[in-house]
């Protein structure tokens, strides 16, 4: 496989990710603190303060009041900002043309679809009354998506190149997920000082990773600090916990390294000894300094998607150039149309 | 123009007598191998045919088989104007457009060899000298050398019309990689789909084996002593306006689809930059043009191609399909004289007939065309994708004197033909919900592969001219396309 189209791959499983996490996160958060119990929670600035948080990683100044409708917009539809669904949905899409030779029709065939879909919605009734309906869309064309990937590919390098991107991208989204929780909750917890408000925000947090019914059947209790984090962290049978993410994480690269003998700064053997330490975490070791404990794990997700890059997709400093360059080029006229 | 009287499809379909229609002959009565097919199509309401139409082209835009069009803000996808009544040619027609065209590929494949080597075609007087050194596709660069299997146009795209007098044409050769094969088959399956009963009543020859007969000509030509060749295909990228063909194309031969940068050239040979570092590669199908593939060698600004590549091909290292240089003998100038060089390399009388061509740069015939310009085509001879193109009787006063006087500024650069008259074939027009008449050319591919390993795509795109009287049919030029099938029997 081209190392370029790998990173294409790579991306594409990346962006497919981070467009369901996006998505899911904006429509649970917005929707469950319609009702929230307590008055912070409600707050539109307390929302759109955490969207804002999550998706851009946008701390906002306390002097600045967000318009509810701009912030919905920038987050679903605005193709100015990087962090939207719709950018992240675009470069699903490009990522997927560019390898397009490689993986099957009918999986190019339900991305452009959808590409389509997305960027024709209309901005206006989606700040006015689509949002539900768009983050849901979203969402379900992501598991569509993923399902094309998992059924008519083969699962040779090609697949787990793209698994390989699609899980650490769920880390990465989880962990930012939970590191934006657990700062929701401080805030809730220092206005309001009661236990239900986090109970609430824990609640949030699972079903922003779509794991709250099955935490319910797991634990058999309300979610708390502990059982929640302990879940979404540690759980290997919770699909989107982290744990569950690095053992996947291990499996592709494991794949694609052909178990060779693996140096100790490449990215199969960082992913190993990550995998290792995980093996033995308890959530009370965690507990001691979430914060620090997050802010780690993305870090070094981070660090392994680059190490991933330099071992697999690295071409040569031609490639850094453009695309502006490239573009003009290959849009020259070419002899017989 | 003669009115025909059909109902509901057909409510306004007429057409000029003054050009052969393809579907009702001069006495206005339907052709015979049309009648199953018209029938068929008479039972849709309008209704029905919107819908069938709208699925189809729905298709096309979601399976992506379309092209870019930059906007000042956004980019914006387009698909190709497509109509689903196919063009039907019947087995005798066929049999004779098929020889004809490979007749012709094998003959320009001896110019080719001939112009890079000898050129005894020259001295011996039968084309002129001229005619190669002032072509700018000629590439000296290429003197000498031995493409495998002698073979330089591996590719080529006859485009034929049928005239007024029902028989066919040719009006050009393209033997610079010329596209359009992967709309032949994505006009099939949406007829398929869209028409799935028809295909009962007409035994149609398939399409879909272009694929493997292409992988079949590029393996063909490997290098010497290679056992098991890598062939890619590489592509200027995916901004490119034919990127969805060599996507395509890559994906039917299970080939790899490669840019310039991902290919480099070391100790002689070329290699592409995979996951586990280099591999070698052995036949390109390259669908970049002739003087952006080696910045070494030929343009150095071009970030398209690979340094290096071209001094690996003269060692024979890497074969390249097409060669390069065989952009010189489809020239629009050489074209002229293919009935002398089908004459001269395989002893035969053309099969096919060119149209009559005056060329500018013979002073008798300049004049000829000078003075009667209203009635002719002019054509750079240099030129693809129907641009440069003048048609004489669309002319005005003042734009015939500006003609006139960029061909007297270079006449070897222009050629003149009388207006050809394309055959008609109906074509759905969605604003009148009704099926026109409308101008229709042939593109056909063939392939040539070592040993005589020939082989003519049995179908071909039916290019269609959508406006109204329009003669250009280039899909740069807004013309669309149609299926073509055929018969078995």
């Amino acid at each position: 496989m081209l190392a370029r189209v790998a990173n294409n791959l790579f991306w594409m499983g990346r962006y497919i990710e981070r467009t369901e996490h996006l998505a899911r996160f904006l429509n649970v958060n917005y929707f469950s603190s319609l009702d929230a119990p307590d008055e912070l929670s409600q707050s539109r600035q307390f929302v759109l303060r955490s969207i804002m948080y999550m998706t851009a990683n946008d701390i906002t100044e306390a002097d600045i009041t967000l318009d509810e409708e701009e912030v919905l917009y920038n987050v679903g539809l605005n193709l100015e900002k990087p962090y939207s669904i719709i950018n992240s949905f675009i470069n699903t899409h490009e990522n997927a043309r560019c390898a397009r030779d490689l993986i099957s029709t009918e999986l190019f065939e339900n991305i452009n679809r959808i590409n389509h879909t997305i960027k024709a919605y209309s901005v206006d009734s989606f700040v006015k009354s689509g949002l539900y309906d768009f983050t849901t869309l979203v969402t379900k064309s992501s598991s569509e998506i993923r399902s094309k990937i998992q059924s008519t590919l083969l699962h040779d390098e090609v697949y787990a190149i793209i698994m390989l991107g699609v899980n650490l991208e769920r880390a990465i989204q989880v962990a930012r997920i939970i590191n934006t929780k657990v700062s929701d909750v401080s805030a809730a917890k220092a206005k309001e000082g009661d236990s239900t408000v986090s109970n609430y925000q824990w609640t949030t947090l699972l079903k922003c990773v779509s794991t709250y019914d099955m935490m319910r059947r797991y634990y058999k209790k309300a979610p708390s600090r502990k059982n929640t984090l302990e879940f979404v962290i540690l759980n290997d049978r919770c699909p989107r916990s982290i744990k569950s993410s690095l053992n996947q994480i291990y499996k592709y690269i494991s794949i694609i390294s052909k178990n060779k003998d693996i140096p100790t700064d490449s990215a199969a053997f960082l992913i190993s000894k990550m995998k290792s330490e995980f093996e033995y975490k308890l959530i009370e070791d965690i507990e001691v300094d979430l914060e620090e404990f997050t802010a780690d794990l993305i870090k070094k997700l981070v660090l392994i998607a680059e190490k991933i890059e330099d071992n697999y997709f690295n071409i040569s400093d031609a490639v850094k150039k453009q695309p502006e360059t490239q573009k003009q080029k290959q849009t020259q006229k070419q002899s017989k149309k | 123009m003669k009115k025909t009287n059909h109902l509901p499809l057909f409510s306004s379909y007429e057409f000029d007598p003054k050009f052969y229609d393809e579907l009702f002959d001069k006495d206005n009565e339907l052709r015979s191998i049309y009648k199953t097919l018209f029938d068929i199509f008479g039972t849709f309401s309008v209704d029905e045919f919107n819908r069938l139409n709208k699925q189809a082209k729905d298709s096309f835009f979601n399976l992506g088989i379309t092209f870019q069009v930059y906007g000042e803000k956004e980019v914006k996808e387009q698909i190709f104007p497509f109509d689903l009544f196919p063009r039907i040619i019947n087995n005798k027609e066929w049999s004779t457009i098929e020889k004809g065209v490979l007749q012709r590929s094998k003959a320009l494949n001896h110019f080719l060899w001939d112009i890079y080597h000898d050129q005894k075609i020259i001295k011996q007087g039968i084309v002129p000298l001229d005619l190669i050194n002032s072509s700018v596709n000629f590439l000296p660069e290429m003197k000498g050398l031995n493409p495998p299997g002698n073979i330089y146009n591996h590719i080529s795209g006859t485009d034929l019309i049928k005239h007024s007098d029902g028989k066919y044409y040719v009006l050009e050769d393209n033997i610079r990689c010329p596209s359009g094969v992967s709309y032949v088959v994505g006009n099939r399956n949406a007829v398929k789909h869209a028409l799935f009963g028809v295909f009962n009543q007409y035994n149609t020859h398939t399409v879909v084996d272009y694929g493997s007969k292409l992988l079949e000509t590029m393996e063909s030509v490997k290098p010497q002593g290679v056992d098991a060749p890598v062939c890619v295909i590489i592509t200027p990228g995916v901004y490119n306006s034919a990127y969805y063909e060599h996507s395509f194309l890559a994906k039917e031969m299970g080939i790899v689809l490669v840019e310039g940068r991902d290919l480099f050239v070391e100790n002689g040979f070329v290699y592409m930059r995979t996951i586990y570092g280099p591999e070698k590669v052995d036949v390109i199908y390259r669908r970049v043009d002739d003087l952006f593939i080696d910045p070494l060698v030929f343009r150095k600004d071009s970030l398209l191609g690979v340094p290096g590549l071209f001094s690996v091909y003269q060692k024979g290292n890497v074969t390249l399909v097409n060669a390069p240089g065989t952009g010189v003998a489809d020239d629009k100038a050489v074209y002229t004289y293919m009935p002398e060089i089908i004459k001269y390399y395989l002893d035969e009388d053309p099969i096919l007939s060119n149209v009559q061509t005056y060329h500018c740069s013979r002073e008798k015939e300049m004049s000829f065309v000078l003075e009667n310009i209203d009635k002719l085509v002019i054509k750079p001879v240099d030129e693809s994708g129907g641009y440069g193109i003048s048609i004489g009787n669309k002319l005005t006063k003042a734009e015939i004197e500006v003609v006139k006087k960029t061909i007297k500024a270079e006449p070897r650069k222009y050629i003149a033909q009388p207006i050809m008259s394309l055959s008609t074939h109906p074509t759905y027009i969605d604003d009148q919900e009704s099926f026109e008449s409308r101008h229709v050319d042939l593109r056909t591919f063939t392939l040539l592969g070592k040993d005589d390993n020939d082989f003519v795509l049995k179908g071909g795109l039916s290019r269609v001219a959508l406006k109204k009287g329009n003669l250009v049919v280039n899909s740069s030029q807004g013309g669309g396309s149609k299926d073509t099938w055929v018969l078995k029997k």
